[in-house]
């Protein structure tokens, strides 16, 4: 399949893209088969994710999953994130090749793996770049 | 005003040359005929081939009847390797490269599993294998060596010649069952081939690689090369190759073949002082960059290189959007989540391996082509290494 319009203008134009001084929670997460990688950064309050922001690694849908990843958390309850499903990010990125779909496990298990350190400690959590 | 599309990928495939259209265009309508046929339009089409064969031929420096036409490179590949090993009485050893193009790698791969003994020789740092490499793998059953002219991805010419040499040099000392092939498919109308200097026993060539349209290649078979056909029913190709001729396919080829002859050192100056402006600018430009196989000893219009904290077809896609069309050896785009084992077998990291992007010149590219893909290129790479948390993990 060719890439969606939606696609190609979060390839474009990234929503959310950066580091995020402050943020609660940075997690970076890796595929290690083939290289991609998410950093993802919340700041939450209240038990609501005030904001996020991420930088990527790797092929184009890795790149636009972070950018429509932040767009779906942005001004949720963590509850209400943990909800968010792969058909769900895939529907919101304009859609994927099937051979993409890892794209949006990676950007899912970056995500919850960061609404895990935060139901474990309220406290900012430093990122190990090793 | 939509934004005029440059095309950097000629490796991939070539566009058709418009004088080759027009040599074509008469055998897709009114000689339209079976060149195995005896009635005129057959003649007609009969003669057309063997016109275009004298041209194929011609520009390797072979005979006539040491071509045989097939649908292309990977047959061509199949036919030479299969075909050599299958009309062989005993299963034997075959000496290969680790960085062919996969219809070489993957027919030794399928022989290596029906008992077949595979050699695989490495390349070094730029890209090149060693001579003495193959020579200290012959063995005494050693039927084959194939190795191919010009790599696909980074275009680093092997020592071909000195193989044919070591060959030479062995059959004289007695040895009977040893045949050299070459893929020269990324080679035929950008250096000059000839067959008898190269010491080849195979040679195989693709039409769509030299402006010529897809479904048409050529397998160089030496006078008396015994080869198993892959294909049975038919006569055609002097029994190597059953199956009507593709008639128009053919007669481009030809065309495309003569003209490449004749234009060869203008293309290939051309070609390469377009390759030659576009790296020196991009390293000029754009920082940590790094170019992949030797300099010197490769196919003048190629140019492969690593772009750190870039994904390849991140880049390349970025690239298409801005109308820059190129390929890579990224992970994610062939297929397999590997990255190119061509990268790899040069020592370079996966990281620099998945971000490495082939450009590739063609005879209608321009000066213009060059200084703007340098710039959306240098934009693409800037933008995402911004993204990249390699690269802030390195400025942190």
């Amino acid at each position: 399949m060719t890439y969606s319009a939606v696609f190609k203008e979060h390839l474009a134009h990234p929503h959310n893209a950066g580091e995020l001084p402050g943020a609660t929670v940075v997690v970076e997460e890796t595929n290690p088969v083939c290289g991609d990688r998410l950093r993802l950064y919340l700041l939450v309050e209240d038990d609501q994710i005030e904001t996020a922001k991420y930088l990527a690694y790797g092929c184009p849908p890795t790149l636009v999953c972070g950018s429509v990843l932040t767009d779906l958390v942005r001004g949720k309850k963590i509850q209400e994130a943990l909800a968010i499903t792969k058909d769900v990010l895939i529907a919101a990125a304009g859609g994927l090749p099937g051979r993409k779909h890892h794209s949006a496990a990676l950007a899912l298990e970056t995500l919850r793996s960061a609404l895990t350190q935060l139901g474990t400690s309220t406290e900012e959590k430093s990122l190990n770049l090793t | 005003m939509k934004t005029q599309r440059i095309y950097l990928d000629h490796s991939a495939t070539t566009p058709v040359d418009a004088r080759v259209v027009n040599a074509m265009l008469p055998y897709l309508t009114g000689k339209s005929g079976n060149a195995s046929s005896v009635h005129s339009f057959g003649q007609e089409a009969r003669a057309a081939v063997d016109r275009a064969r004298r041209e194929v031929a011609a520009l390797i420096g072979a005979k006539q009847n040491e071509i045989v036409f097939v649908s292309g490179g990977t047959e061509a590949n199949n036919l030479a390797i299969r075909g050599l090993c299958e009309a062989v009485s005993e299963k034997g050893h075959i000496i290969t490269s680790v960085i062919e193009h996969p219809s070489v790698r993957g027919v030794c791969d399928a022989l290596e599993k029906r008992g077949w003994e595979v050699t695989r020789l490495p390349v070094y740092e730029n890209g090149i294998i060693r001579v003495e490499d193959a020579r200290a793998a012959l063995r005494p059953n050693t039927v084959l060596i194939t190795v191919m002219f010009a790599n696909n991805e980074i275009g680093t010419l092997q020592p071909v010649r000195e193989l044919g040499e070591l060959v030479r040099t062995e059959r004289q000392s007695g040895r009977r069952s040893l045949w050299l092939h070459t893929d020269a498919v990324q080679v035929a109308g950008r250096e000059s081939i000839a067959v008898e200097e190269l010491g080849c026993d195979l040679l195989s060539l693709s039409g769509h690689k030299l402006y010529a349209p897809k479904g048409v290649g050529a397998l160089y078979v030496r006078r008396g090369v015994r080869l198993q056909s892959q294909s049975i029913g038919g006569h055609q190709e002097r029994e190597r190759r059953a199956g009507t001729e593709n008639v128009p396919g053919i007669v481009a080829f030809g065309e495309a073949a003569r003209l490449a002859r004749t234009e060869i050192s203008e293309r290939r100056s051309h070609d390469k002082r377009l390759r030659d402006n576009f790296e020196n600018e991009v390293l000029r430009r754009i920082e940590d960059v790094v170019l992949n196989g030797e300099k010197e000893m490769r196919l003048p219009h190629l140019s492969n290189l690593s772009f750190r904290f870039v994904e390849g077809e991140g880049l390349l896609i970025n690239l298409d959007l801005q109308g820059v069309a190129v390929s890579t050896g990224s992970a994610c785009s062939s297929g397999t989540l590997e990255p190119s084992p061509v990268i790899r077998a040069l020592g370079r990291s996966d990281e620099l391996a998945r971000g490495s992007i082939r450009f590739s010149f063609g005879k209608d590219n321009t000066d213009n082509d060059v200084e703007r893909t340098v710039d959306v290129l240098a934009n693409a790479v800037t933008r995402l290494r911004e993204l990249s948390p390699l690269n802030k993990a390195l400025a942190s």
